[in-house]
């Protein structure tokens, strides 16, 4: 029973993370139409930018998260409103291909700046945790969740409250007339990519802590975000957050099937987006579009 | 630009490129310069190891053509070692390979990193019959194939943690279960089918074997598996990434053993400053430390390769065994074109198979399939921060920090 | 008025005859190597190198073309046909290399279960449309590579497990030869089958359904039995490329065998070329893969990127490829076969056009 719990938690935890890089993955997806293969890279990114200041100026890594967002924020605009804004009216082919050639373009410079060293952030507190008889519950973990949700809760807030939020949502239903209404849609457009690239970088940071980070280990995280944004549902944050806390779940209690069950899990993770895909596209929790 | 030029300076562009593919005429090179073909993945997923690789073949070659070169008959051969980027990916490492083969007249090959590149490769140096020593791709399935010009210089993949075992048995309180978690790559688990056969020989049972997906990043409920089996010793055989993973998963979610001991990750300088105190009391099955005292037949003696190591590439600490097991493939390479006399293909491979010399590396001495099966392992423990090898004892410098204190006594 | 169109027509008689004469070198130069020929002086223009990146160009043709009639000719775009290849790579290899069939035999079955296999999941996956078909696929993709990889059958992998499979090697003489002539077979095949798809009815039912699949529907074309039936031709094709693949490769795991980055390489390449048309898939792959191998080292011809290092080279060359691919993606949306085909220049006006048509 014990492990049950356990299992439960570690799989929430982990969740987290997910949900992180769920939610800007969905966000680009679901109001721009843009499958961006980069994501990956550019989690990589926001976890060295952690890691840089971490290892600097021994700054916690929780305290680097709101320099990830910034930085990533910055990149993401420069990145939409220069580059993939010219292929917006292309059928959707393209953004793949573009963000393929991005994602190649990031991870080589990465590789020129920081080598292929692995690299990992170990605060002190790392390791303890809150422990409840023998279920144990990790303080690095824990805090990641509560970022993640935070982060999402931010971002909803930022879609739902603000003017360029509203202005988002706007585009997402309609493009055209969007514009119709005088809403700059270039700049409206770097904002959404900034933000889904600000989320990226949060994400980036919290792996940092728990894994180690090198230039190419972005590629799991591309892929995972698929499975993520398809089981919750395109359209809302909170179905992004529930997508990746289920697979977070899926993954855990896949990964404690005895024996070579776990090796199973892409085949797994894989298999239950097509299953989502065909049955209810729409996710857990989303709206068709 | 005038389109016009363009498609005439495209059609030139082809017709030159067919045209040079095809004026290089075959033939093995008599020159004075010994040309040895190296294709790695520079860039891609195996990077780190690859640079790794190159510098323990780049160490070698410096040392070579300071003294002039291999001496054949002799004549002294300079040495180059062509290299080039197969992007990490196994497909591109063939067509390197047969670049290295037809156009720059390699005379002999070394091999890539990773076994599924190495298989390849091994192939392709069969089919041209020009032997290739590698030093990089321990899966025995290469060697199974009957290929007469692959060797491997470095010991099979089976005997990773065998060591371990050895070393654990002569400690006491005896620990005699064990918790496996493996990787799915097939190096992986060809150490950890090693294991599940060596186990019983020692008297312990494995209570747990759990595999898991190759590159895997979040490993929480393997050690939750492992810690609900309670086993004295927890091994993973998996890489750098995995190890560091499970290390850390270890101590959050209070794991707790006798022995943790990881196949590949922790001899490498990148596991200790990427855990920092958390490395500690960690061991790993390693082909080689700068603590074995074998005495040399020829090139440098240990010390002197790690001072070599470190003037060459300083401030990356001592070098890790997969830059010297790189070196000694050029030293197997070298030491049978020396005792064959020549630069022909089949008579340097006929010298390979019946090679049988001791350097810094230990012995280099090649089965009927092309394997090293007569090195053994070495066991080294981390230990405030610092490698030291702990078994065999012939060539310990500490003795193991056994058994590992809990997570909370640390 | 008149003057542009002779002079278009011109231009492409004049891309027509300089294709023509390059075709014919590189299906002819192999032939060089022969012992006939050697014996007879005849200077060597193929060497097994030559063989090696012609047999993988020839590959990438097959790959792109087969992908064209999924992705452009019906609008659907696969993000995970490598999982086709994969299996037809596997099928011959398990056939020769455990159940020990002669390769000849056991190659016309790869094509066959790549279609079934297609066939199977394409009823499900075909109503899906837009990107999540195209997620879909790549999970499919994805998932499949798994699959072979892990499946134990009384303990044992199943399929070579992560060990792969090991095929003898073929034994015949002039063996890189005799694999590129079976690759340019399976090319020539693949742009047979396109050319023939779309000039049947065949052809004008997927069409129509890319333009406009209700309408389609409407006028009576059975979608989801023309849907299913390309994609499984599509599938049939690219499994041929993977069953000569196993026994050129001699060894294939699921590295080599389902590597994820084939997806996006056929795209690009029927992008590049042209998709929807019967040559530009093939101009495309030609175009590509030369980069490709150009920036990776393996062409007779070397170059220098100044002021980088020699250990940055390979980093700045991936870089490079990058930032050309992304160039191609925003300047050249409809492919190169328009200059090949003589209705367009390569000109500053004409990218200012593409870059306006397609942003925002």
């Amino acid at each position: 029973m014990a492990n049950f719990v356990q299992l439960v938690i570690l799989g929430l935890l982990a969740g987290g993370v997910y949900v992180a890089v769920g939610v800007g993955f969905g966000l680009v997806w679901g109001v721009l139409n843009i499958v961006n293969l980069a994501h990956g890279a550019l989690v990589i990114v926001g976890a060295y930018i952690t890691w840089q200041l971490f290892t600097a100026l021994h700054l916690d890594p929780f305290l680097t998260l709101p320099v990830d967002a910034v930085a990533l924020f910055v990149l993401g605009y420069a990145l939409q409103r220069g580059v993939i804004n010219r292929i917006i009216r292309a059928p959707l082919l393209f953004t793949f291909l573009l963000t393929f050639g991005l994602n190649l373009v990031i991870i080589n410079i990465l590789l020129l700046i920081f080598g292929s060293d692995f690299r990992s952030v170990t605060p002190t507190y790392s390791g303890q945790g809150l422990e409840f008889g023998s279920v144990v519950i990790p303080y690095v973990s824990l805090t990641s969740l509560g970022a993640a949700i935070l982060l999402a809760a931010a971002l909803a807030f930022v879609l739902n409250r603000t003017r360029i939020g509203l202005a988002i949502n706007a585009i997402a239903a309609d493009r055209d007339a969007a514009q119709l209404v005088g809403i700059d849609l270039r700049h409206a457009y770097a904002v959404t990519f900034g933000l889904g690239a600000a989320c990226a970088g949060v994400a980036g940071g919290l792996i940092a802590m728990t894994q180690a980070i090198t230039p190419t280990a972005g590629e799991p995280y591309t892929l995972q975000a698929f499975v993520v944004v398809i089981l919750g549902g395109l359209g809302r944050v909170s179905a992004t957050v529930v997508g990746g806390l289920a697979f977070g779940l899926v993954e855990a209690f896949g990964q404690s099937i005895p024996g070579s069950g776990s090796v199973f899990a892409n085949a797994i993770a894989f298999g239950l987006m097509v299953l989502v895909l065909v049955t209810r596209p729409q996710g857990l929790m989303g709206r068709l579009r | 630009m005038n389109f016009r030029k363009l498609a005439l300076l495209g059609a030139a562009v082809v017709v030159a490129a067919v045209a040079c593919g095809g004026s290089t005429s075959p033939g093995t090179t008599t020159g004075a310069t010994i040309v040895l073909g190296a294709p790695l993945g520079l860039t891609g997923s195996l990077t780190k190891e690859s640079t790794l690789t190159q510098q323990g073949y780049n160490l070698w070659s410096d040392w070579i053509n300071a003294r002039g070169g291999i001496v054949v008959n002799n004549v002294k051969h300079p040495v180059v070692i062509k290299y080039y980027d197969d992007t990490s990916s196994a497909n591109q490492s063939a067509v390197l390979m047969q670049k290295l083969i037809t156009e720059d007249k390699a005379n002999f090959l070394l091999g890539p990193y990773g076994s599924a590149a190495t298989a390849t490769d091994a192939a392709i140096a069969e089919q041209n019959q020009i032997p290739m020593v590698e030093a990089n791709g321990a899966a025995q399935s290469i060697f199974n194939q009957g290929y007469k010009y692959t060797f491997g210089v470095l010991s099979p993949a089976n005997k990773y943690l065998q060591g371990v075992l050895d070393m654990a048995a002569t400690l006491s309180p005896k620990p005699t279960t064990i918790a496996l978690l493996s990787a799915d790559d097939s190096f992986s688990l060809e150490v950890a089918d090693g294991i599940n056969t060596y186990a019983p020989t020692k008297g312990m049972t494995v209570v747990l074997y759990k595999k898991y997906k190759n590159g895997a990043t979040n490993l929480s409920a393997e050690v939750q598996a492992a810690k609900a089996a309670n086993a004295d010793i927890v091994l993973n055989s998996g890489h750098l990434q995995e190890a560091i993973a499970i290390n850390k998963a270890a101590k959050e979610q209070k794991l707790n053993a006798k022995i943790f001991a990881y196949s590949v990750g922790p001899s490498t300088p990148d596991f200790i400053t990427a855990l920092a105190a958390d490395a500690n009391y960690v061991y790993d099955g390693s082909q080689w430390t700068p603590q074995v005292k074998y005495t040399p037949a020829f090139y440098l003696s240990v010390a002197d390769y790690v001072a070599a190591y470190k003037a060459k590439y300083p401030g990356l600490g001592d070098p890790d065994y997969h830059v010297a097991e790189s070196t000694a493939a050029c030293l197997a390479l070298q030491r049978a074109i020396e005792n064959a006399g020549s630069l022909d293909p089949k008579k340097v491979r006929d010298a390979l198979a019946a090679l049988d010399v001791t350097v810094f590396f230990g012995q280099i001495k090649f089965d009927s399939r092309g394997l090293n099966i007569y090195k053994p392992m070495v066991v080294e423990q981390i230990q405030n921060g610092v490698h030291h090898t702990v078994f065999p004892a012939n060539v310990a410098d500490a003795k193991p920090m056994y058994p590992t204190p809990s997570w909370d006594q640390r | 008025m008149i003057a542009t169109l002779d002079s278009n027509r011109r231009w492409r008689r004049i891309f027509l005859i300089a294709g023509g004469i390059v075709a014919a070198y590189a299906l002819l130069a192999p032939l060089t190597s022969l012992d006939a020929a050697v014996s007879a002086n005849v200077p060597l223009l193929a060497d097994r190198l030559w063989f090696r990146i012609a047999t993988i160009i020839a590959m990438f043709v097959v790959m792109a073309t087969a992908w064209n009639i999924i992705g452009g000719i019906t609008g659907y775009a696969a993000f995970g046909n490598v999982a086709f290849f994969g299996i037809g790579a596997y099928t011959t290899g398990m056939l020769v290399a455990k159940a020990k069939w002669p390769f000849l035999a056991a190659l016309p079955l790869a094509p066959l279960f790549s279609a079934a296999f297609a066939a199977l999941v394409g009823l499900p996956l075909l109503r899906l449309r837009g990107h999540y078909f195209a997620v879909a696929s790549l999970g499919v993709g994805v998932a499949v590579g798994e699959l072979v990889q892990n499946i134990d059958y009384g303990g044992q992998p199943l399929f070579g497990g992560a060990s792969g499979l090991f095929l003898p090697i073929y034994s015949i003489d002039n063996r890189g030869l005799y694999f590129f002539y079976l690759m340019v077979a399976a090319a020539a095949i693949s742009i047979a089958v396109t050319w023939w798809v779309l000039r049947s009815r065949f052809g004008y039912g997927l069409i129509a359904i890319r333009e406009n699949e209700e309408a389609a529907a409407v006028l009576g074309v059975n979608t989801t039995a023309y849907k299913v039936a390309a994609f499984a031709l599509a599938a049939a094709l690219t499994g041929l490329a993977g069953g000569i693949f196993s026994q050129w490769n001699v060894f294939i795991n699921q590295d080599n065998a389902f590597p994820i980055e084939y997806n996006v390489q056929m795209i690009l390449m029927a992008l590049l070329g042209g998709t929807g048309t019967v040559f530009g898939p093939a101009i495309g792959a030609v175009l590509l893969q030369l980069l490709i191998q150009f920036l990776g080292g393996s062409l007779p011809i070397t170059f220098d990127i100044p002021f980088v290092s020699e250990a940055a080279r390979p980093i700045v060359a991936q870089i490079i490829l990058g930032l050309l691919l992304v160039g191609v993606v925003i300047f050249v949306p409809r492919g190169v076969i328009d200059f090949f085909g003589g209705r367009t220049r390569l000109s500053l006006s004409y990218l200012r056009r593409s870059l306006r048509e397609t942003s925002l």
